[in-house]
């Protein structure tokens, strides 16, 4: 039987941001700030980014309903040649889970069918290369799984 | 919140140009429907096509892409074209995820836009 060893996950760091609309920048900047030098790839650290802001507006306005005071939490941390970044809200169930909501179709955007908004975890699952969701009480996670080197959403570029 | 967005627009022998800097998100809502109303009222003739220009934009996000798609849906509503230029590789993948690139012709940057769509002549006004 082969033993397969996992890398010990390494915090890279770990903050909380009030919840307020435009922390998502905040959020972003810092999360970029803590990869730097893990020779994240330009396209996949723009992916990351990306996916952290929107993961981070949907806490803040969904999760924690804009309320400053209830702060988001967000974790980075490193595992081998993975990178995940958790962002935690206390949306509880409250907060849809990923794959519920309807899925955007442009065309029926354009045509009135269907709300211009919900691109944002549309948009998280085409940029990382995992998401995933743990509701624990109220505590609502997304954890976002990039892996260092190419992987599956490089076709896009 | 106050926007960080910016706009400015231009019209063109047969295109209105609106040049867009800082970030496109919820916040810019007023900013690009106001710039988009002048763009296609600024004078002259009505414009069959409408340039967005993103070379000077830093961020977009879902909600900033829900304006544009405002936009283009306004847009074809009027019988406008829209295209798009200046976008960042990243941004680029992002039309083209969302499938927007399939509704809007992207051009590497304003100058190439603006002669494929409106000639020369155009050009050299635009400069």
């Amino acid at each position: 039987m082969t033993q397969v060893t996992r890398p010990t996950p390494r915090r890279l760091d770990a903050f909380t941001l009030p919840s307020q609309p435009g922390n998502e920048r905040l959020a972003l900047a810092r999360v970029a700030k803590s990869v730097a030098g893990l020779d994240l790839p330009e396209a996949r650290l723009e992916r990351l980014k990306t996916a952290v802001a929107e993961a981070t507006m949907n806490a803040i306005e969904h999760g924690n309903q804009n309320r400053a005071e209830i702060p988001v939490e967000v974790e980075v941390t490193q595992a081998g040649n993975v990178i995940v970044v958790a962002i935690t809200d206390q949306g509880g169930e409250a907060n849809p889970e990923p794959g519920n909501p309807e899925e955007p179709d442009l065309l029926r955007k354009l045509d009135g069918g269907q709300s211009p908004r919900g691109w944002g975890l549309f948009l998280i699952r085409n940029m990382v290369d995992a998401m995933d969701v743990t509701i624990n009480g109220q505590r609502h996670t997304i954890s976002l799984t990039m892996r260092t080197g190419g992987a599956a959403h490089d076709e896009h570029v | 919140m106050t926007s960080m967005c910016e706009a400015t627009t231009r019209v063109l022998p047969g295109a209105a140009v609106i040049e867009l800097s800082g970030e496109v998100d919820g916040s810019a809502a007023d900013v690009l429907t106001e710039a988009y109303q002048s763009a296609v009222q600024g004078g002259g003739a009505d414009p069959g096509t409408v340039v967005l220009d993103f070379a000077a934009v830093d961020y977009i996000n879902s909600t900033g892409i829900a304006l544009i798609v405002s936009v283009l849906a306004r847009a074809r509503a009027e019988r406008r074209k829209v295209v798009a230029c200046g976008l960042s590789p990243h941004y680029r993948e992002i039309f083209d995820i969302t499938r927007l690139s399939d509704f809007i012709e992207l051009f590497p940057d304003l100058d190439r836009a603006v002669s494929q769509l409106t000639g020369p002549a155009a050009l050299k006004a635009a400069r």
